[in-house]
């Protein structure tokens, strides 16, 4: 907002305002506050970035109005394109849900911001107020030369004084493209990468896999739903496979106790009964 | 905005290009972009000779035109593209320094016959310990865009060691920097532990830019040129602030000496160290080193000469830090590779104690402190390479307890380099410490040279203990092998330890070169 203000101050010097000028300040200032203060009250991150967009997209305009074209282009580019998108990325990566914890992590945050916050905005007074006040208008700037800072200028300077960085930077880009393919790109198909589903099809009836099919799953009775629980074969007896090796490793008396249970050997309560075993029910005794 | 269009703009002028003096630099910046090319059109198993035979010649072709040039070169040396590269005897000593190094450690790089396939893992993109993962160890293919990625770094230095501005000068900066966080992060054994190095170098590396480009803007606020003679003239009496000089001047040193890796800013060298593939840290740790102090003899000498007194006394801190941090904590380390990083902040100190000494004298022998000490730790990361056991490198040092007895010419080898990075006569080590100390003697650093002496010798009591131990104890039972290198790297070590040999016995070559001429200041 400096530069408008300071462009209001020059107006009463020897600079005039067209009332064209006017008329889109009157519009575009009111939008960008109005951005600012909405991306701060907002509750939403992604509302917020949206009003930042908003404020950015005026004050891009603002200064293509103030005959800088090139920083207004730059804003709306670099900011409001590359930068914002770029914001947008990180909160949607993060989930758009999440929100802010309140919880002071650093003891006196918030008086240290709250006081940092009131200096920020003494110093932004006093510099508004000494251009609103005595500040003598600098005459309009001649974009070709480097010091008009416009886009000519820096393109003479990017093809003259510094042609050498300007073309070094291709290397720095191709760096930073190859890397990104070097550190993400995976050959999935290739020798070492995942397999489609024919080839994998293929594999397993060749006998590169223990058996063509998908091993059975666990049983499910009404007594257990244990991913101990084996499945038992159509002539009763159990099926090994459908135990994974890890349960091995987990206590063998209960896992032999459930395979009996389910192999029909132990004792069965009545058909009845809520209790699923003598060892639940003795369990319960215990607690 | 129409009025603006309106308006003809005169004809831009391109700047004078002499193509001769940059053509080294144009050539391996060009291969570099080959390389490239080579990954994306030749089929897979044409790319790893492809690479290698362009690698090669690229760096031979720059080195021949640097001979070319160099006879007929002016002796103040020239400026050109719009005086944004300087082209001065300093500059094509660093250049040719640079190259011969880099030889040298493309050769490791490329050798395949110690570890099958190469010190690169196959696919980087895949995550560490996945089933994919564990598939791709036994496969024999590696990231051939190791190659370019080196080149470009290469390139990067040569432009950072002539960069007469800073703005170029933080560019190539970047182009020397971003390669190599990439290369750290590639090595096929210790995945996990090698993408860390990547991560921490490249997060560290970045805050360091940061430092060099907010220093850089202080200096353009201060001298309203990024140019290094602008900066000099106005240093030269004039009443602008202070306050932006010496902060932008202090902003600036963080960042190059977090690349040359000296005192306070070492932090990411161990790990780095200990993480990158072996054949990365060579390069890392012998071509970053000249890179970074080249630039910052540069930097101190054309632009801030006239104020040295104001921040030589800093620099006295920080070389004293640097030696203490190097010598101390190398002797607490058990890793051969942590323990030559720390013997790198050492001799980081005593590097800058050359650069900081602005005479002639101090010039030269900076200049040939880092010629010598660039093939010896080039030839001690090729050594460390070959001893290996299951589970890749074996570089805990109790793995090197008896190695004499298993193989008495590695332990040779190693021993006598471990002898130069001490400084013992004979080696270049000797030399390249004596020129250095007596420049910072007859400049009045007297005290700066006594500390520097002390600690050398703290320094040298972990090299020799390395040596005692690979001469004087037992070896242990499930120790590990040492690898017969190919062809690549024996090439490699033989030309680290020659030239290492070489400027012990007869340094005087090499120091006239290194004091044929001064920085040109234009």
């Amino acid at each position: 907002m400096t530069p408008t203000a300071l462009f209001l101050a020059q107006a009463g010097a020897d600079a005039t305002v067209s009332t064209g000028e006017a008329i889109s300040f009157w519009v575009l200032a009111p939008i960008a506050v109005a951005g600012a203060l909405g991306m701060i009250f907002a509750r939403n991150a992604v509302h917020s970035a949206l009003w930042l967009v908003l404020t950015m997209l005026s004050l891009g305009m603002l200064y293509l109005i103030q005959q800088a074209p090139f920083l207004g282009f730059t804003q709306i580019i670099v900011y409001t394109g590359a930068i914002m998108m770029l914001f947008l990325f990180v909160l949607m990566m993060v989930g758009r849900e999440s929100s802010d914890s309140v919880v002071e992590v650093l003891r006196g945050q918030r008086l240290a911001a709250a006081i940092l916050g009131i200096g920020v905005a003494g110093v932004l007074a006093g510099a508004l107020t000494r251009a609103l006040a005595d500040v003598t208008p600098a005459p309009p700037l001649d974009p070709w030369t480097p010091e008009g800072g416009a886009a000519g200028g820096l393109g003479r300077l990017i093809f003259s004084d510094y042609l050498f960085p300007f073309e070094l930077t291709s290397a720095l880009l191709i760096t930073a493209a190859m890397g990104a393919m070097v550190l993400a790109f995976t050959d999935r198909h290739g020798k070492t990468g995942k397999r489609s589903q024919r080839e994998l099809v293929e594999a397993r009836f060749r006998g590169e896999y223990e058996r063509p099919s998908p091993k059975p799953g666990p049983g499910v009775f009404a007594t257990s739903n244990s991913v101990a629980t084996p499945a038992l074969l159509p002539d009763g007896s159990v099926a090994p496979e459908s135990l994974s090796e890890l349960i091995e490793s987990t206590s063998a008396a209960k896992l032999s106790g459930e395979r009996k249970q389910v192999a029909g050997d132990t004792p069965q309560p009545d058909a009845h009964s809520l209790t699923g075993s003598e060892e639940q029910s003795e369990e319960r005794e215990n607690s | 905005m129409n009025v603006f269009l309106a308006q003809q703009a005169d004809r831009i002028e391109l700047p004078a290009i002499d193509y001769a003096a940059i053509l080294p630099m144009l050539i391996i910046l060009g291969a570099a972009c080959i390389g490239v090319l080579f990954e994306a059109f030749l089929p897979k198993h044409q790319r790893w000779p492809g690479q290698v035979v362009l690698t090669l010649l690229a760096i031979a072709a720059a080195g021949v035109a640097l001979g070319a040039y160099v006879g007929g070169s002016p002796a103040e040396g020239t400026t050109t593209l719009s005086g944004t590269l300087s082209i001065d005897r300093p500059a094509l000593f660093l250049w040719g320094t640079l190259l011969a190094l880099a030889l040298g450690a493309v050769l490791l790089i490329a050798d395949r016959s110690i570890e099958p396939g190469g010190a690169f893992v196959a696919q980087a993109g895949i995550a560490p310990g996945t089933v994919q993962d564990r598939a791709q160890v036994g496969s024999t293919g590696m990231q051939t865009e190791v190659f370019p990625l080196a080149l470009f770094a290469l390139g990067g230095m040569m432009a950072f060691c002539s960069a007469n501005d800073l703005l170029t000068m933080f560019i190539a900066l970047e182009v020397l920097s971003l390669p190599l966080y990439l290369m750290c992060g590639l090595a096929r054994r210790r995945r996990l532990l090698s993408q860390e190095a990547a991560v921490k170098y490249f997060l560290l590396g970045a805050f360091a830019s940061a430092f060099f480009l907010y220093g850089l803007a202080l200096l353009y606020g201060y001298a309203g040129s990024v140019k290094l003679a602008d900066i000099a003239n106005a240093t030269a009496g004039t009443d602008r602030s202070d306050t932006l000089l010496f902060a932008g001047l202090g902003l600036l040193m963080v960042g190059l000496l977090f690349k040359g890796s000296v005192g306070p800013f070492h932090t990411w060298t161990p790990d780095v160290y200990q993480g990158a593939p072996t054949p990365v840290t060579a390069f890392m740790a012998a071509c970053t080193k000249v890179a970074a102090f080249g630039g910052m003899l540069r930097v101190l000498t054309v632009a801030f000469e006239s104020t040295s007194w104001e921040w030589r006394g800093v620099l006295w801190g920080v070389a004293i830090v640097s030696m203490l941090i190097g010598a101390v904590l190398g002797l607490t380390q058990t890793d051969v590779k942590r323990m030559i990083a720390y013997s790198s902040i050492a001799h980081a100190g005593f590097l800058l104690i050359g650069t900081m000494a602005l005479t002639e004298d101090g010039l030269s022998g900076t200049l040939f402190y880092l010629l010598a000490y660039g093939f010896t730790t080039l030839a001690a990361f090729g050594v460390i390479s070959l001893v290996r056991d299951s589970t890749g490198e074996a570089t805990h040092l109790s793995a090197w307890a008896g190695l004499a007895k298993r193989s008495p010419l590695l332990a040779a080898v190693f021993t006598f380099l471990l002898l130069a990075l001490a400084g013992i006569p004979l080696t270049s080590g000797f030399v390249g410490k004596f020129v250095v100390f007596s420049a910072a003697l007859s400049d009045g650093m007297a005290p700066l040279v006594v500390i520097a002496l002390v600690f050398s010798a703290v320094a040298a009591f972990f090299y020799l203990r390395v040596v005692v131990l690979m001469y004087f104890s037992e070896p242990a039972a499930d120790g590990p092998t040492v690898s017969v290198p190919g062809a690549f790297t024996t090439a490699a070590i033989t030309l680290g330890v020659a030239v290492t040999l070489l400027l012990g016995v007869l340094p005087a070559f090499a120091l006239d070169w290194a004091g044929a001429g001064g920085f040109a200041i234009s």
